[in-house]
Parts: C-alpha cells; structure tokens; sequence
C-alpha cells in the first residue's frame, strides 16, 4: 500500500464520493420523513393493490409497518443497492482501467512501485470509500430517524442491515474493480463492470416475479441479499461473506 | 549500462521488434532513430518494463527488466513518447505527486530544472500548452537525479530556444556521468548531443554507429536554381552528382563529404540564382543507406 498514491486517489476522487453520500442522504431523510405509522395500514392497502410479481421485482415484498422494517423495504430494497452500484461501477472502472487507457498509468509504473502495491493501494481505496460512505449514510438513518421519530428505530437491527448492505456492495465494487485491472480498455472493463452487477440485478428482479424464474434470482448475488427477512431474524447474513 | 540481447516483441498486428540487440555503455549518449512505427517505444516500453518480450532479455544496470523494474525504476528516468499527465491534476501537485511516490524529498533539482527550462508549474495541466506539458514531462523525468535516461522523442514540442537549453541540459547530465537512450526523428539534434546512434526500420537494427562516422558518410542535399536549367543539367551530370530535378525549376543535387569541394567549383561554371542546403531528414539518411528506392 502506498501512502502518496493513496492521497493522491483520495484527491481525485473524493467528490463522486460526497455527491452519492448527497443524493443518498437526500432520498434517506426523505423516505423516513414520509413514513407515518397511522398511514402505514393504507399504504399497506395501497401496495397490495399491485400485482404480486412487480412488487416483489421492487424489493416491496412482505409488509410490516415498524420504521426499522419500512426502511429496509423502502430504502434497502433497491435503492441502497443501485446508487452505490452506479458508484462502484464509476469507481472502479475511474481507478484503474481509466489510468491504463489514457496513459497516464505509466506515470505510476515509472515510480519505483510494484504493480501489485498500485493496485492493492487502488482497491484499498475503492473499498474504504465504500466503508465511509455507508458509516456516514448508517449516522445519517439514525439521527434523522432519532429526531423525526425518536425511539422508533431498532438500531441494532439497522446496524446489520447496513453491514450485510456494505458487503453485498463490496462484492459489486470488486466486481467492477476486477475488470479494470483485467481490461486495458476503459471500454470493456466498463461494459463487464456494469454489465454482470446490472445483470445481475435484472436476474433478481425477474426471478422474483414469476415463480418460474426463481432460479435467476438464486444464481444472482443479490439473491442472497434480503432486508426485510434480515431485520427478523439475524442468521442470513453469513452468506454474504462469500 | 542498458543491455539488449535477442528481444524480440511482437504484437497481434504483426508488429513489433525482431532480435535486437545493442548495450549503452555506462556514461554514453546513444540516440535511437527511425521513422514512425520501426519500433523505437517498442523497445523503450520494454526496457521499462511496461511489456515483457517474447524472447530474449534485456536489463538495466545488471537488473532484468522485467522482474526488478521497480527496481531500476529507483534509478531512471523516463519521458514517454506521448505524455498524458493523470487527469484533473495542476502542474506542481503532479511534480509533488511525482516526488511523494519517489521518496524524492529535496526539492532543489526540481527548483533548478524549473528555472532552466522557464516553466511555471502552477495551473491545470489540462490547460497546459504542448511544449510546457513537455517541460513538465522533463522535468519529471530528471529532478530525481536518475543514473539512467531513458527519453522517447523528449524535444517533441519544444521551440528552438527550449530545444537548445534541453541540449544543454544533456550534455551537463553526460559530463556528470549519466547513461542516456533517446530516441528522435531528427537527426540534427541527435548529431548535437549523442555519441553514437542505432537505426532501427521494420523492427530491425540496421546500423549502429558513431555519430561522426555516420555524419561523415552522410551527403548534404544542396536545393539550386540555375539560370539556364539544360546547360546546369549537362555541366553536374558530366562532373558525376546525383540530383533530381524538381518540378518548378529547382535542383536537388546530392553531395557527399569528399565531392564538396568539387560541388562548389563545378556550380561556378554557371548561372547560380538561388542557393540553399535543405535540412536533413531521416529518411534523407535511409535514402543514402538504401539508395534511392527505398
């Protein structure tokens, strides 16, 4: 690991950082500031309404009205997956493969350091912004939800949420980190990075709409990933070690 | 100092360098020619350790290119042929950044080198003119005070002023003993500051020799227009010179070293409006290695 790369990344690239922390922290204060327990049993009602599979599809799956459980379905359902997926992907691809396709990776190779410390340095980067950036959301839930509804929140609870969420977007971010190292071409390691989580996303969706399509969902990663039964009961979060 | 023996180092294309084998003394100046494609970065990206050849080594102060290049990274200096400095950076964070990954921690070369070349660092390197991002590249290359230089096309850029200074800066790094490869299309500059010269074409060596032998083998190409083109025709023919008529009027007559003086007491024998020496290119080099066909 190599300290003066790693604050020269740091510098490049700290702002995509905060803007997805913005974005984030704006639908996350949202979301709990439109939650109301009375109005719960009607949006019940309302979301029952839907046909069953594009509910599913959307990660709105079993309906519970505590704050804990309405954020996992709401918040973690899709969109804490999809914006640091959009992240990851930007990332990843932003701190190598980039580097490697405009040239100016050859300014780090004519330093006297190893390739494999630029990229273990690159990848300790891409990792820890993850980290931060899901430490900062996971204050974010808990204060704003401790002043809007104070005592609502099961903060152990969100606490495992958010880390099983960090480690199914550390296996995106590795997956788009992965292809950048492996492609010269910012072109292709951009279409494998995005390609293969979006995919399998897409997988996940579908194979929880229709009964036929299960197996889609169980050979995606996110297949794995369930907020809603995860806050119930504690046991599934082993899984997303792999 | 530099050593290749037997690389060679192919692309998809077909491409690429075939058998080359050359050493740079320690304290030599060795200028790299060919025209485009021949495969001078080719061989630079390799001994760098960029890309590992086929077969065949090559090393840098007794270190193998390919397994220790960070180690030889600690005493090299490199100017890429096509700089692309990292994005978004300002000149002197690049120069810091440089020195950080490093360990450089004097900054007195570096104030120095600035100086020489009259660069400001401060600024988006985005917004950089060519020649100053080829100072930058430079400076960057020597404020480590490296052994070794490797440069490809370091001039390329530069105005004749700063292309001097640069030729300055050489021959001070070649006095203190430092071991440079650089590669050129122009042969002027290579005959200004190295000793020896290797020609590459195809990917193929196809001389390596001392500047000066090479300079003397080499014939001027006078550009002339003679008042009355058929009796000038008749008179340089007669007196044995290779010369082209050119459509507008004007000769090319070649003269090499020992024919010049005869050169001058032939063209006095008639009308001479219009006199110059037309620079030396490289290719004008292989056409007197290949004779006219190539």
């Amino acid at each position: 690991m190599s300290l003066a790369l790693f604050k020269h990344t740091l510098r490049r690239s700290w702002i995509l950082l905060v803007i997805f922390f913005g974005v984030l922290t704006m639908y996350m204060t949202v979301v709990i500031s439109m939650y109301n327990p009375e109005d719960m049993a009607g949006l019940i009602g309302m979301i029952e309404a839907f046909p069953e599979g594009l509910r599913i599809a959307f990660g709105f799956d079993a309906l519970v009205t505590d704050l804990t459980a309405y954020l996992a379905s709401w918040l973690y359902g899709m969109l804490m997956i999809g914006f640091p997926m959009v992240y990851s992907i930007i990332l990843g691809n932003a701190l190598v493969a980039k580097m490697v396709d405009n040239g100016s990776f050859v300014y780090l190779l004519s330093t006297p350091t190893p390739r494999v410390k630029i990229i273990v340095t690159q990848g300790i980067y891409a990792l820890t912004s993850l980290l931060i950036l899901f430490i900062a959301l996971f204050a974010v839930g808990v204060l704003s939800a401790e002043a809007m509804f104070p005592g609502e929140l099961n903060i152990s609870a969100f606490f495992r949420l958010n880390v099983t969420t960090i480690l199914v977007n550390m296996v995106v971010m590795m997956i788009a980190f992965f292809f950048s190292c492996l492609f010269n071409e910012a072109r292709l390691s951009l279409s494998f990075g995005a390609g293969i989580p979006i995919a399998f996303l897409l997988m996940n969706m579908l194979g929880g709409s229709a009964p036929d399509l299960k197996v889609l969902s169980e050979i995606s990663i996110f297949g794995f990933y369930d907020p809603v039964k995860l806050i119930a009961e504690n046991s599934v979060w082993g899984v997303n070690l792999v | 100092m530099i050593t290749v023996s037997g690389m060679t180092l192919t692309y998809h294309s077909g491409k690429g360098v075939f058998d080359l084998n050359f050493t740079v003394p320690k304290g030599a100046v060795m200028g790299y020619l060919g025209p485009n494609g021949a495969g001078k970065t080719t061989t630079i990206r390799a001994l760098l350790g960029f890309m590992r050849p086929d077969s065949g080594k090559c090393s840098v102060g007794n270190l193998d290119c390919v397994e220790q290049a960070p180690e030889i990274q600690k005493k090299l200096g490199y100017i890429p042929g096509e700089i692309s400095f990292p994005e978004g950076m300002s000149g002197d964070e690049f120069l810091a950044f440089m020195s950080a990954m490093r360990g450089t921690k004097s900054t007195e070369r570096k104030n120095l080198l600035l100086e020489m070349l009259e660069l400001d660092p401060r600024g988006r390197i985005k917004k950089f003119s060519k020649g100053m991002k080829q100072k930058l590249g430079i400076i960057a290359a020597f404020m480590h005070n490296p052994e070794v230089l490797i440069l490809d096309e370091p001039t390329s850029g530069l105005d004749p002023l700063m292309q001097n200074r640069f030729a300055e800066l050489i021959l001070s790094e070649k006095a203190n003993g430092k071991t440079i490869l650089m590669s050129s299309h122009i042969f002027e500059q290579v005959e200004k500051m190295c000793d020896s010269v290797l020609i590459i074409k195809d990917g193929r060596i196809v001389e390596q020799a001392n500047v000066q032998k090479l300079k003397d083998e080499q014939r001027r190409i006078f550009v002339l227009r003679p008042g009355e083109p058929d009796v000038a025709a008749g008179i340089l023919k007669a007196g044995g010179f290779d010369m082209r008529v050119e459509q507008n009027g004007v000769f090319e007559v070649f003269v090499s070293g020992e024919k010049m003086d005869s050169f001058v007491k032939t063209a006095a024998k008639f009308t001479v409006l219009n006199l110059s020496v037309k620079q030396q290119s490289l290719e004008d080099i292989f056409i007197n290695y290949y004779g006219k066909g190539e």
